[in-house]
């Protein structure tokens, strides 16, 4: 254990390095991103006022202001690269070099990608929870700030980030068959963003498909955890979820392997 | 005149060789395409949700509201189609000194960046914005007549220079800056705002959207006069004005960048 965090502690680290070179960029690109969170909620402002207000789907409006924040934060929370990485180093062969060396490719990227998220993340979180606590104290007139959901919420957090990297990099190995990579991310986003309830709760969607949705990898991204932080999972079902998430995380964990192992087999590198 | 001649013989060039490219990775375009088209398949599922909950948007039926996002579409997908290169400028042209390669040339360097390369991928966008104004349409009891038809024609290039005259403004950045592809992207994301009728915003996120980061004026101020007939010389003559202003800065900004413009030491 003591060694492996020796080998890899330097990837963290140059993560850090990383992002702490391109911060004027990183501050306008996540203006940019919290733009579509105000059209939101304008559009469920609206929705909600010609609805006559009250409850739809289990949300009211306070608590549809709270999920859009909150979804924010966790999408960017969870955020990964890898299909992007991956992709680009299988294209263009650096994915050789990282053969050659004695660690675990998905490991360095993982550490790297930490050392990258961490501090903003960091930087990030404290102020939107406590503007989501705000939010809830204003518009629902008592403090419900709950330690536990917070803390869970963190767990979930940590079990979705991994799903997420480790589809990532699974999905990374499409480069094999689309040289467009870009494209195939836009793709993959557009519809990750709809399954996993970032376009609209999924408890707006009819039920049985909601239900199939749930089950899908993409609900246990960013539905989860805000449904916990939330307070709407209680007990038994709580401990479902974050099963299903354990579950997740592992399957693409040891799926990644098992394309990494049977790709590299078919990797070709012109040049060099 | 014989400038004119000159610039579209080169355009044409250009393009000629973009097709061929494309032609060399025919699966690529179609991923492309296809993807574009399914970030708007979402945000219609997110619409057609909504609209089996309510009967109406604050006063507006589920057929304007989606003639005003499809709307919005024509113009997006039209700038993303011929001015993407923008965007290459603002991430990696600037900063890796690539631009050197525009300044040796015997073309206006803005023309050039902007007829250079075509962005197939738009085609996603802008058949879904026609598709969608012209499924909205007939469902729409308008006072429909021919001069407002022309009006919607008239209006699409000069909606399409809002967007490409904030990308410009925004791109040039990166002469000064080297990198400005997020700055570019910030004020690109306003043109979110543009999907939805511009009432349900608050007065100052309108006010924003409608004289500082004019994307309202893509999409909502003509489709007021379009749908409703109102005000034609404020929600047409503004769009035109806001087109003609922000891409004659755009032109501005450029050429006093490329005066501030070192290129990348190596």
């Amino acid at each position: 254990m003591k060694r492996k965090l020796k080998i890899y502690l330097p990837f963290i680290n140059a993560g850090i390095q990383e992002v702490a070179t391109y911060r004027v960029n990183w501050i306008f690109y996540m203006l940019g991103n919290a733009l579509a969170c105000f059209v939101a909620y304008f559009i469920w402002a609206a929705v909600y006022r010609s609805g006559g207000g009250g409850t739809m789907s289990g949300f009211s409006m306070p608590q549809m202001v709270v999920y859009i924040v909150l979804m924010f934060l966790t999408g960017t929370i969870i955020a990964s690269d890898g299909a992007y990485v991956v992709g680009e180093e299988i294209r263009d062969g650096a994915i050789a070099m990282r053969l050659i060396k004695p660690v675990s490719y998905n490991a360095t990227f993982l550490f790297q990608e930490l050392g990258n998220k961490l501090p903003t993340e960091i930087a990030i979180a404290v102020p939107m929870i406590a503007a989501v606590e705000i939010i809830r104290t204003v518009l629902g007139g008592a403090v419900q700030f709950n330690i536990t959901c917070l803390l869970l919420y963190i767990l979930s957090c940590v079990l979705a980030y991994l799903i997420n990297f480790y589809f990532n990099i699974c999905f990374g190995f499409i480069a094999f068959i689309i040289k467009y990579l870009w494209g195939a991310n836009m793709m993959k986003n557009a519809v990750i963003g709809f399954l996993s309830g970032t376009v609209i709760p999924l408890s707006f969607l009819p039920g049985a498909l909601e239900k199939v949705f749930l089950l899908l990898p993409f609900a246990s991204l960013n539905y989860t955890p805000v449904m916990i932080y939330m307070g709407k999972y209680g007990g038994a079902e709580l401990l479902y979820f974050l099963g299903l998430q354990a579950f997740w995380a592992l399957f693409f964990f040891g799926l990644s392997k098992l394309l990494w192992r049977s790709s590299v087999k078919r990797l070709t590198v012109q040049g060099g | 005149m014989k400038k004119l001649k000159r610039m579209y013989r080169i355009h044409r060039i250009f393009m000629a060789q973009e097709f061929k490219r494309m032609m060399e990775y025919k699966g690529d375009f179609i991923v492309g395409i296809i993807s574009f088209f399914l970030v708007q398949l979402s945000n219609l599922l997110f619409l057609w949700i909504i609209f089996s909950r309510v009967p109406d948007l604050m006063g507006w039926s589920v057929n304007e509201v989606i003639f005003i996002y499809g709307l919005s579409l024509i113009p997006k997908g039209i700038d993303h189609f011929y001015f993407d290169n923008l965007w290459n400028v603002g991430f990696f042209i600037v900063r890796k000194g690539d631009f050197d390669k525009y300044l040796t040339r015997p073309v206006n360097t803005l023309f050039h960046v902007l007829s250079e390369k075509i962005q197939i991928d738009a085609l996603g966008e802008l058949i879904m914005g026609i598709a969608l104004v012209c499924v909205s349409i007939p469902a729409i009891s308008a006072d429909w007549d021919v001069f407002r038809v022309l009006a919607m024609i008239f209006m699409i290039p000069f909606i399409t220079l809002i967007f490409t005259g904030v990308k410009t403004i925004t791109a040039s950045v990166a002469f000064w800056t080297k990198r400005s592809g997020n700055v570019i992207y910030m004020f690109y994301m306003f043109s979110d705002f543009a999907k939805y009728p511009a009432s349900i915003y608050s007065r100052v996120v309108q006010n924003v959207i409608t004289y500082i980061i004019p994307f309202a004026l893509t999409s909502y101020y003509p489709a007021l006069f379009i749908l409703k007939g109102k005000d034609p010389l404020f929600n047409l003559g503004m769009p035109v004005l806001a087109a003609v202003v922000l891409m004659g800065l755009g032109v501005f900004v450029w050429h006093r960048g490329i005066r501030a413009y070192e290129s990348a030491g190596s």
